[in-house]
């Protein structure tokens, strides 16, 4: 029987082990589940000279069997579910799922016979990025917190300016 | 697309984020901060009404913002008479939902800071 401790080390362990084979070169799909299309348009702009991501080893692919990561726009319209499933079983293990803008985290659409709503409520979700749209350097953070090379920094974050704000 | 346009108007190609963050970044529309000294319940419940996807809610004595819902459109600082100011955060990515939610306590229980809002 093994205690729910040891069960969080093991995990924390083969998570560790499964971002060390990510190294630096990472393949990235993105799945568009209904959004406006302007968190694409950051996406993409993360390809620009500016923004630059293959310095960081990050690349895009259009097959979500050569992916290791997917970033998740969108409310998840229940129209879009078999696709959806599809991608997200079809993207080899270990994976990494970010869910990218409001309405993927659940802040634009209420649940309906028409959307899920957010995105953890269909597929389990690793990092979360907010934002409407979450601008390139957010979703650059996004991604370098995804692998573990950065720490995410949210949680620690106060919104109250007369309690060391931001 | 607004960042991208900025980004071009410094003249250098690439910017240096991880390693440093660009100073113009903190100009940008972005999630709201509070003067909780100031925060009086009478605000707080009109933050709630001028937030239009929910992600200000009043509850007994605190406020509650839920980053992941913020499309930081500016309405609550429009709506905050000097109370609500742009927090310039926009690195928000949290490996736990729950983290992007923040309560911020309310302190003040005079009617009216600032001559509130409009």
């Amino acid at each position: 029987m093994i205690g729910e401790q040891q069960l969080d080390v093991t995990a924390a362990e083969l998570r560790e082990r499964a971002l060390s084979l990510f190294g630096r070169s990472l393949h990235i799909r993105t799945v568009d589940t209904g959004s406006c299309a302007v968190c694409e348009s950051e996406i993409r702009l993360l390809q620009a000279p500016h923004y630059d991501l293959h310095r960081l080893g990050f690349f895009f692919t259009p097959a979500p069997r050569h992916a290791d990561l997917l970033l998740i726009t969108g409310p998840c319209v229940r129209a879009f579910d078999n696709a959806l499933f599809e991608v997200v079983n079809a993207t080899p293990d270990p994976k990494a799922v970010i869910a990218v803008g409001a309405c993927a985290l659940g802040g634009i659409y209420p649940e309906d016979e028409f959307v899920h709503g957010a995105l953890d409520r269909v597929v389990g979700v690793d990092v979360y990025i907010p934002g409407c749209p979450p601008s390139p350097l957010a979703l650059l953070q996004g991604l370098l917190v995804a692998v573990g090379r950065l720490e995410e920094r949210v949680s620690e974050l106060s919104l109250d300016l007369d309690r060391g704000g931001p | 697309m607004l960042w991208f346009l900025r980004g071009l108007r410094r003249g250098i190609v690439t910017t240096r984020y991880p390693d440093a963050i660009d100073d113009w970044t903190s100009t940008l529309p972005s999630a709201p901060a509070f003067r909780s000294a100031v925060l009086t319940d009478l605000l707080a419940a009109r933050l709630q009404a001028a937030c239009p996807t929910g992600a200000l809610r009043h509850d007994a004595g605190v406020l509650v913002v839920d980053l992941g819902s913020c499309t930081g459109c500016g309405r609550c600082i429009a709506a905050g008479g000097g109370v609500v100011e742009s927090s310039g955060e926009f690195l928000l990515s949290a490996r736990r939902r729950d983290d992007l939610i923040k309560r911020i306590p309310i302190n003040a229980t005079a009617a009216e800071p600032f001559g509130g809002g409009h």
